[in-house]
């Protein structure tokens, strides 16, 4: 009987075990087995709504976006994954290596698809999907793309598109960015990122064994980005483009009555579809360019403004009565200063203010600047927004540098001699200024006494922000100030001596400087900056050759893109 | 006695429609309406086996000695004929197919094999009316019987069916224990029995031994044979104390715990029901298991108190195995729960035990 009993305390034995195994589930261990139960019924498909388009100031798209194509796979089971991608491999024509090896890096969650290829010919999409019949775990995820209508055009204006690099993120995580955003690099797409940017959005669904659809948990809609316009006119943007194509520099065209620029072009350029394209090669190429093709040119260097800055020295010389409409200086070709001989460079006789801008005289401003003294043309350069960052729309903006015997004392323990006015007056020396500086510097003249703060981002989102947008500073320069220089600077192109006569024959009235800036290495920069109609100005313009020679050869690619606007009928 | 009857029946059919809620709750979202008609079908079984529990438990289990040796060749006999028609069908087969549904005879022969020990170990010496089996020697103690349950088990593993193949050899050594046989026959057959297993390990087919491997360490395999039990686990672990709620299981309904309707209906019916519900499952089986040795206990009948005691163990052993195994604590070895899981053989051998038990009861009573 004993035996029995044993058996029966046995039985009971292994109920009790029974119930510390279901406690020990269910209670111990119940929080992990209820994560993994919906870790296992629960998807997560992204739908990504689309980055803000940017859109030039007639509503043209500069930066779009089109539909591409993406494979992914969510495998069920270890053998579906290799069949999957064998499938995949012999559609795309791909190495299967290379797809399991994408696999492998861009795998996050067993409950999330992998991307294994990015942005495929839709035709091969189409027959992926329909493979989708043998092989569900195969998904083809429509994505949009930037894309660029234009090309290259207005590259340095929008900047490109990449995945975000580790500074970036650090800046703008608290800002809701994580690794493998794509946000912008350089230009609107960088500073309107936040605006631009679209929200994921994706669908949470319940999926059963197989990784079939059962049913719709949740759904985040995706929000698409804010279209950004810009206040450039892609048509003038393509004329600036196609004069300078092949030069290295910058041309600008901006209205001078508000600042809105027209158009901002630069070369070297590149075309951003390369980032979309993911082109390993020649992105690296493009970093790696001397000519350094993604800098923008207008905003992001400078340069001497060589006699572009005698329009500086003539407003000052006026301003402070230190000259006057009669004053004459001889040029012989030369001027002494302290005991150094500084050359003009040509002999111009007797100069008035008029004739001296007219041919970029030397000696003429040598001698006012002499009258004026250091520190008085870095303070009439700064009131013409020069030395100092104009607050552009675009990032990395540089604010150039006007030198003064002031700065020179604090910073350099130095005396500033006469040598070095005599360098400042014809914008030579540790003088720099953007393309953009000088443009705006010229719409004074332009527009009788305003300075503009150039901008080029018209709406976000609908939104006008032209009323936000910083009035014009007046420089509160005299009228016959003004009206002076702006003769001087009509006489550059009309007298048959002047540096910009190359101008004189479009119908269209043009004034401007231009300049020759020397440089220690290479040819001079090109510099030609003006304004036209000269009656009632509508644009200013700005070309900027680096190394492109003499002034000269500024005046003709300007006369290319007056000419062709006024083809065009733009003007 | 009416009593134990009453019992008896309720706590079966309490059990028996609690399997019958799993199952539509498993079963309902499968498309094919196969499975639609699946817990309609349990109905079906349920109440043949409720008409079997009611002419068993009126039928003299006395007979059954009478009729012991005829029941094991019936059982065999069956048994040869799924072996015969797998060799034919180039393929294993647990079943039998009759007119409109699947004839498992294991479930039988586990019911025939305890009749005929039973009948075995009850019989008396002629002299003195004591029983045979204290007296029995090694041979007519241990290695003749084994013989009587080794033919069947081998038939039945080779089906291949695990499970029912080592409930027959459990269920030996348990009945062994309970009669006279002299203890240390049983620790030398207990030896010879575990001693050749690594060799028996070469036997066994590459899924069983993935199983077994499985069930140390279910993460070898967590996609192939570890992944039911992994399911399983986080099934009956997800419930929590109250369950997610009738056809609200995420586990069994949508279908990542396989056999969810069969063996492994426990999960099912715990990620349901949860804690408290599958403690309650849990004795109510106890309460039925403990019936069935109350009933053993006051049998005067040597025959009738082993024919009960085997009753009661084998339906312990398979709740227990299989509940083990629905937790991850015993290998998967493909048995079902009795009374809950899918089965139509299954439901009707275990009410026909009940019927047997209440019967033993019934017929003590009129001595």
């Amino acid at each position: 009987m004993d035996r029995k009993k044993l058996f029966v305390y046995f039985l009971g034995l292994m109920f009790v075990v029974l119930l510390i195994g279901l406690a020990d589930l269910n209670v111990l261990q119940g929080a992990k087995f209820r994560r993994l139960s919906k870790n296992n019924c629960i998807r997560l498909i992204s739908q990504s709504g689309t980055r803000g388009n940017i859109l030039d100031r007639n509503g043209k798209i500069i930066a779009g976006n089109r539909i591409s194509y993406d494979v992914m796979i969510l495998p069920q089971e270890p053998s579906q994954l290799d069949r999957a991608i064998a499938a995949v491999s012999r559609i795309l024509g791909a190495e299967s290596k290379e797809l399991k090896a994408a696999f492998k890096k861009n795998f996050v969650s067993s409950s999330l698809p992998t991307t294994v290829a990015n942005n495929i010919e839709p035709r091969k999409a189409i027959i992926l999907e329909e493979y989708k019949v043998e092989e569900p775990s195969i998904i083809i995820q429509p994505k949009p793309l930037r894309y660029y209508p234009h090309g290259s055009s207005a590259c340095h204006v929008i900047g490109y598109v990449n995945e975000i690099d580790r500074w970036r993120l650090t800046k703008l995580e608290d800002y809701g960015y994580k690794t493998k955003d794509i946000v912008g690099f350089g230009g609107v797409e960088e500073k309107y990122d936040y605006y631009l940017r679209q929200e994921e959005g994706g669908l949470s669904v319940e999926v059963n064994h197989r990784g079939k659809f059962t049913r719709v948990l949740g759904f985040q809609p995706p929000v698409n980005g804010r279209d950004v316009q810009l206040t450039l006119d892609i048509r003038v943007q393509k004329i600036a483009e196609e004069a300078l194509s092949g030069r290295k520099g910058a041309v600008i065209l901006m209205d001078p009555q508000s600042g809105e620029i027209l158009a901002l072009a630069n070369y070297p350029d590149y075309n951003p579809s390369v980032f979309v394209n993911k082109r390993p090669a020649l992105i690296s190429a493009l970093f790696n360019n001397p000519d350094s093709p993604l800098v923008n040119r207008a905003i992001q260097s400078s340069y001497p403004p060589a006699s572009v800055f005698k329009v500086v020295l003539a407003s000052a010389g006026l301003e402070l009565k230190k000259i006057n409409l009669s004053t004459n200086f001889v040029c012989p070709g030369w001027a002494m200063v302290g005991a150094r001989k500084f050359s003009c460079w040509d002999t111009h006789g007797a100069q008035d203010i008029i004739r001296a801008i007219a041919h970029s005289c030397d000696v003429f401003f040598y001698k006012t600047g002499l009258l004026l003294g250091g520190q008085n043309i870095h303070d009439y350069a700064i009131k013409l927004g020069l030395g100092r960052p104009s607050g552009f729309d675009l990032p990395y903006e540089t604010g150039g540098f006007i030198p003064s015997p002031l700065w020179r004392k604090i910073n350099k323990f130095q005396k500033w001699y006469d040598g070095d006015t005599a360098n400042l007056s014809i914008g030579q020396g540790e003088c720099l200024t953007t393309p953009l500086q000088l443009t705006a510097m010229m719409a004074v003249f332009a527009n009788q006494g305003y300075l503009p703060a150039p901008y080029i981002i018209k709406a976000v989102g609908g939104l006008d922000l032209e009323k936000k947008k910083k009035r014009l500073s007046p420089v509160a320069f005299k009228k016959g100030t003004i009206e002076a220089v702006r003769r001087g600077l009509r006489e550059v192109v009309s007298d048959a001596r002047g540096t910009g006569n190359a101008l004189s024959a479009l119908p269209v009235a043009v004034a401007g400087k231009t300049g020759t800036a020397q440089v220690s290495r290479g040819l001079s920069h090109a510099w030609f900056v003006g304004f036209f109609p000269y009656d009632k100005p509508k644009y200013v313009i700005c070309v900027f050759l680096e190394n492109g020679g003499p002034g000269h050869a500024a005046s003709v690619i300007a006369r290319q893109i007056i000419e062709k606007m006024n083809n065009q009928g733009l003007i | 006695m009416r009593n134990s009857f009453i019992r008896i029946l309720i706590i079966a059919l309490a059990i028996a429609l609690i399997g019958v809620l799993s199952i539509y709750s498993s079963t309902y979202q499968k498309e094919l309406a196969l499975w639609q008609d699946i817990y309609k079908r349990q109905i079906l079984w349920l109440a043949i086996g409720v008409v079997c529990f009611f002419l068993m438990s009126g039928f003299n289990y006395r007979k059954l000695w009478d009729a012991s040796y005829f029941i094991y060749g019936l059982a065999l006999l069956l048994l040869l004929l799924v072996f015969s028609l797998g060799i034919i069908r180039l393929g294993a087969q647990r079943w039998l197919k009759l007119a409109w549904f699947n004839f498992q005879p294991s479930e039988f022969v586990k019911l025939a094999v305890i009749i005929f020990l039973a009948r075995y170990f009850s019989r008396k010496s002629e002299s003195d009316i004591s029983l045979l089996s204290g007296k029995f020697g090694i041979f007519r103690g241990i290695a003749l019987p084994f013989v009587f349950v080794a033919v069947p088990m081998f038939l039945v593993i080779e089906q291949p069916d695990l499970g029912s193949g080592l409930m027959l050899l459990l269920v030996f050594v348990s009945l062994l224990y309970l009669t006279d046989v002299r203890l240390k026959y049983i620790v030398v057959l207990l030896v010879l029995l575990l001693a050749p297993l690594p060799f028996l390990w070469n036997f066994l087919r590459p899924y069983q031994k993935d199983r077994l491997l499985v069930f140390l360490n279910p993460n070898i395999d967590p996609l192939g044979a570890g992944y039911t039990v992994i399911q399983s686990r986080i099934a009956i672990g997800s419930g929590g104390f109250f369950g997610k709620g009738w056809l609200s299981g995420t586990q069994s309904q949508l279908y990542f715990l396989p056999e969810s309707h069969t063996d492994f209906i426990f999960a099912t019916f715990s990620e349901q029901w949860g804690f408290l519900a599958s403690v309650l499952l849990i004795s109510l089986y106890y309460l039925l298991i403990r019936q069935g040795f109350i009933i053993a206990k006051r049998t005067q009948d040597s025959f009738g108190k082993l024919l009960a005691y085997g009753i009661s163990i084998l339906l312990a052993l398979q709740v227990f195995i299989n509940i083990s195994m629905n937790m991850g604590l015993a290998p998967v070895v493909g048995l079902p729960l009795p009374l809950l899981s899918y089965g139509g053989s299954s439901i009707v051998a275990t009410f026909i035990s009940l019927g047997i038990l209440v019967n033993i009861d019934r017929t003590r009573a009129v001595f």
